[in-house]
């Protein structure tokens, strides 16, 4: 009954040329339903980051097919893509990439322009979206005045609130203190299960990833293994992917 | 191996040099261009005859050039000091690496001298161009035919442009050497770490300074337009009182300005929530709290170069260049010791030079005699009207003494001091005689005959005290004058408008540079890149604009003021000025505008 937001189909990523060539993607495959909450680990040098910005179209892929909400990424160009980027993605990223000389109303507003909002709605939505995060009370703050966490979810709010198909998360808690990364994931949580957001999160930390309802783990470019939740509580999620990362071992040591 | 560095660091850091490069290239020039002056035609024309209007025009551009190149030099140091900053980081990288302070000094000071020779070299080409474009330019301004326009080069240009500008890049040199030689290695890795305070000042605030900053202006306007532009500039007390609210004023204003936008343009969505006009007002915003202090001066700046100009070109068009009125024969001697002794030109001048001549005598006014208190010497009534006939003007039939009171009528080439009471013939035979004037016309080339006719009136003033005037030598004095506002007024102009186009340029670059990693934000926000290109454009146009803005208000007052002054002289010609002064502005400040945009667009649109 549910849509495929994303498909993935063998992609392939090469960088360099001849014999300097390095592959970080290696016939990948992929798909995210909507309303999942997927989240990808690995290793440094796996290949993920690689994979999302090939889905997030920073970058393009050597061979293969992406496929976000029935249109193909790969055949896209220019003005199309930006078009496509602003429509369907929402982007949190490590270093929350806040804009430093607006305020976080501001920034959220600002994804709302570049997406031709009417002007009238503005302000409506970005208060709606700033209580759903827990920010209302910072949104005149600028950036540097504004914690971490504070920042990271000003960067997810502007992320949502253009209701992308997609939300795409880069080590959305990579930067973060423990309660920071909690309040993060909580309202994620939130987004997906209320909101019915799909969010594609890239993290290496387990316990960011024991929130996800899917995790996927990627080595040397490849699928490696595929976890369900499939129900169960977060705790014995979390000892289940301990287990695939304590079981690859000194392979994925640095997955902690 | 350090001049190999030193000339690759030019070479790939041409997009920060570039701006500095053609600066310099234009100051060169424009010095060179206007030092080279001694070689042209039309100041070799005027020279003739020793006439000392040359050897004036020569000084004031000396002295003038001094000040030029004071101003260029703190431009080169100011421009200098600011690719420094930007290199800080490239430069602890050198020092980390283990070069010593002493190396790191020497490649900047070989890329400086690189940079130093290469804008020589364009710079003196460029000038020796426009050397020949001003040469054509001044000839054209002459009525009579002259000489024909001929390439001239200067030595002497070169070798003072060579000169001034070695010192001021060894000036240059030194002080970088020295500033990386202060530099400690933390500071330099960290350089580019920018702590900026953003805070949104309320906007009470925002209107309490504009309102001073306008009731500012307003003083300094009123002192100016009620004093006068004379007593506004040469009595210091007002002059400074004046000059320092203009600057207060305008401080305010553009301290003021943007809150006050910022609010309204908060206040209005469908402005606001559009395109990037967000983005781009609050990068607007967040530099004019650090760079209100450098729009003032940039502002200041224009208004210096847009004022002079104007005024030079006014005053340069209000010069009448024709001298027909006050030169009514081509050539008038006075001898002043005629009560001593009287000339006898007839047989002094050769009499195939001349047309037509007459020996008229001027007498002391002896009121017993002509009844007249008024005048300081008398005329024949038939000296009077021969004088009058060969201008083809009335002879004088009415009643005799006659005051002649019309000042403005010139009876001879030249100035005489006197006023005069024309008197019957038989009256001024009672007369003592004061002086004797002698006109003439020319029968051939007037500067042919002024060869052979000048030395021999010069050598009269071992025996008598002689004044001559030809025709020739007050159209030259005039002429020299004319060029000499001129000069000054294109000279001062492009360079106040230049040094305040190269700053603006190259705070605009720098904050590009800081700005990629923020255009990077908006594009994977989805924004296109004619939307991230139009907002570079914006943001370089708010900072032209805004500066120029003011600056055109304070010059239109200013105008207003000094052409209250030129009316005194002749008549005001706005046109002229306001078509020259917006030539330049649009060649100079648009050219530099037009370069600075299309390179902050590259720059927001480079792929990753």
């Amino acid at each position: 009954m549910s849509n495929e937001i994303l498909t993935v189909k063998n992609l392939t990523k090469v960088y360099g040329k001849r014999e300097a060539a390095a592959k970080a993607l290696d016939g990948v495959s992929l798909s995210v339903q909507e309303g999942e909450y997927v989240g990808i680990m690995g290793p440094s040098g796996s290949g993920k980051t690689t994979l999302l910005n090939c889905v997030s179209t920073i970058d393009s892929p050597t061979s293969g097919s992406i496929v976000i909400d029935g249109q193909e990424l790969t055949r896209m160009r220019g003005k199309a893509l930006a078009r496509f980027r602003r429509e369907r993605l929402g982007f949190i990223f490590q270093d929350c990439n806040l804009l430093d000389t607006l305020t976080a109303f501001e920034n959220i507003a600002l994804a709302l322009s570049i997406l031709r909002t009417p002007p009238n709605q503005v302000r409506r939505r970005v208060e709606e979206t700033a209580e759903l995060l827990g920010i209302s009370d910072c949104l005149h703050k600028y950036p540097y005045q504004m914690s971490g966490g504070q920042q990271q979810r000003c960067a997810a709010a502007r992320a949502i609130v253009t209701r992308p198909a997609l939300v795409l998360a880069d080590e959305p808690t990579g930067a973060l203190d423990s309660k920071s990364s909690r309040m993060l994931l909580d309202r994620l949580a939130v987004l997906n299960e209320e909101m019915g957001a799909t969010i594609l999160m890239v993290t290496h930390d387990a316990f960011t990833a024991s929130c996800c309802r899917r995790v996927v783990f990627l080595r040397d470019g490849q699928i490696f293994l595929e976890l369900h939740r499939d129900g169960v509580d977060r705790k014995t999620f979390f000892a289940r992917i301990i287990r695939v990362v304590t079981q690859l071992g000194g392979e994925m040591e640095d997955v902690l | 191996m350090f001049c190999k560095l030193a000339a690759r660091n030019v070479r790939r850091s041409f997009r920060d040099y570039g701006v500095y490069l053609l600066t310099l290239t234009f100051g060169v020039g424009l010095f060179y261009t206007f030092n080279s002056l001694d070689g042209q035609s039309a100041m070799v024309f005027l020279g003739q005859n020793g006439n000392p209007i040359v050897a004036s025009i020569f000084v004031m551009m000396d002295v003038f050039s001094v000040f030029v190149s004071v101003v260029l030099a703190c431009l080169i140091l100011y421009a200098n000091n600011f690719l420094l900053r930007r290199r800080k980081r490239e430069l602890g990288t050198y020092l980390l690496l283990g070069l010593s302070q002493g190396q790191v000094s020497l490649i900047l000071f070989l890329e400086t001298g690189i940079v130093g020779i290469i804008s020589l070299v364009l710079g003196l080409l460029v000038g020796f161009a426009a050397s020949q474009g001003l040469s054509a330019l001044t000839l054209s301004m002459f009525s009579i035919h002259m000489a024909e326009f001929e390439l001239a080069f200067s030595m002497r240009a070169l070798g003072k442009t060579i000169l001034y500008f070695g010192i001021i890049f060894l000036i240059v040199m030194l002080f970088s050497g020295v500033q990386v030689s202060k530099a400690k290695l933390i500071d330099l890795m960290q350089g580019e770490r920018k702590n900026e305070e953003l805070r949104q000042r309320p906007l009470r605030v925002a209107v309490i300074q504009l309102v001073l900053g306008v009731v500012c202006l307003a003083a300094a306007y009123a002192i100016l337009l009620t004093f006068g532009m004379a007593i506004a500039i040469a009595v210091l007390p007002v002059c400074v009182v004046m000059l320092s609210l203009g600057t207060i004023g305008s401080l305010l204003i553009f301290k003021s300005l943007s809150g006050f936008v910022m609010k309204f343009a908060q206040g209005n969505p469908r402005f606001y929530f559009t395109n990037l006009n967000l983005f781009t007002l609050r990068q607007w915003l967040s530099r004019v709290h650090t760079t209100y202090l450098s729009q003032t001066v940039i502002c200041i700046l224009l208004l210096l170069s847009i004022g002079i100009t104007a005024s030079c070109i006014g005053l340069n068009s209000t010069i009448e260049g024709n001298t027909d009125e006050q030169a009514p024969f081509d050539i008038t001697v006075q001898n002043q010791s005629g009560d001593v002794e009287l000339v006898d030109f007839r047989n002094l001048i050769p009499q195939d030079l001349l047309e037509w001549q007459y020996d008229a005598l001027f007498y002391y006014n002896d009121p017993e005699i002509t009844g007249v208190h008024e005048a300081s010497a008398a005329v024949r009534v038939t000296d009077y009207n021969a004088l009058l006939q060969r201008q083809g003007l009335a002879p004088y039939t009415g009643e005799l003494p006659y005051l002649q009171e019309d000042y403005s009528e010139a009876l001879v080439t030249g100035s005489l001091g006197l006023t005069w009471v024309v008197v019957s013939d038989e009256t001024a035979q009672r007369l003592d005689i004061r002086r004797q004037i002698w006109c003439a016309d020319y029968a051939v080339e007037p500067s042919e005959a002024e060869t052979q006719i000048l030395p021999l009136v010069q050598e009269l003033q071992n025996d008598v005290v002689v004044r001559a005037e030809s025709r020739l030598n007050l159209y030259a004095d005039l002429m020299g004058s004319k060029i000499l506002v001129l000069f000054l007024g294109l000279y001062l102009g492009f360079t106040f408008l230049l040094s305040a186009a190269a700053v603006l340029a190259l705070q605009q670059l720098s904050q590009a540079a800081d700005n990629t990693g923020r255009y990077h934000i908006l594009r994977r926000l989805g924004a296109e890149e004619k939307m991230v290109a139009r907002s570079a454009t914006q943001q370089v146009a708010l900072a032209f604009l805004i500066p120029l803005g003011l600056a055109l208000v304070h010059s239109i007052v200013g105008m207003k003021a000094a052409n209250d002054i030129i009316a005194e002289v002749g008549k005001v010609d706005t046109v002229h000025s306001t078509v020259v002064t917006t030539l330049m502005l649009l060649l100079v400040y648009g050219g530099y505008f037009l370069a600075t945009s299309l390179t902050c667009r590259r720059m927001a649109c480079k792929q990753r």
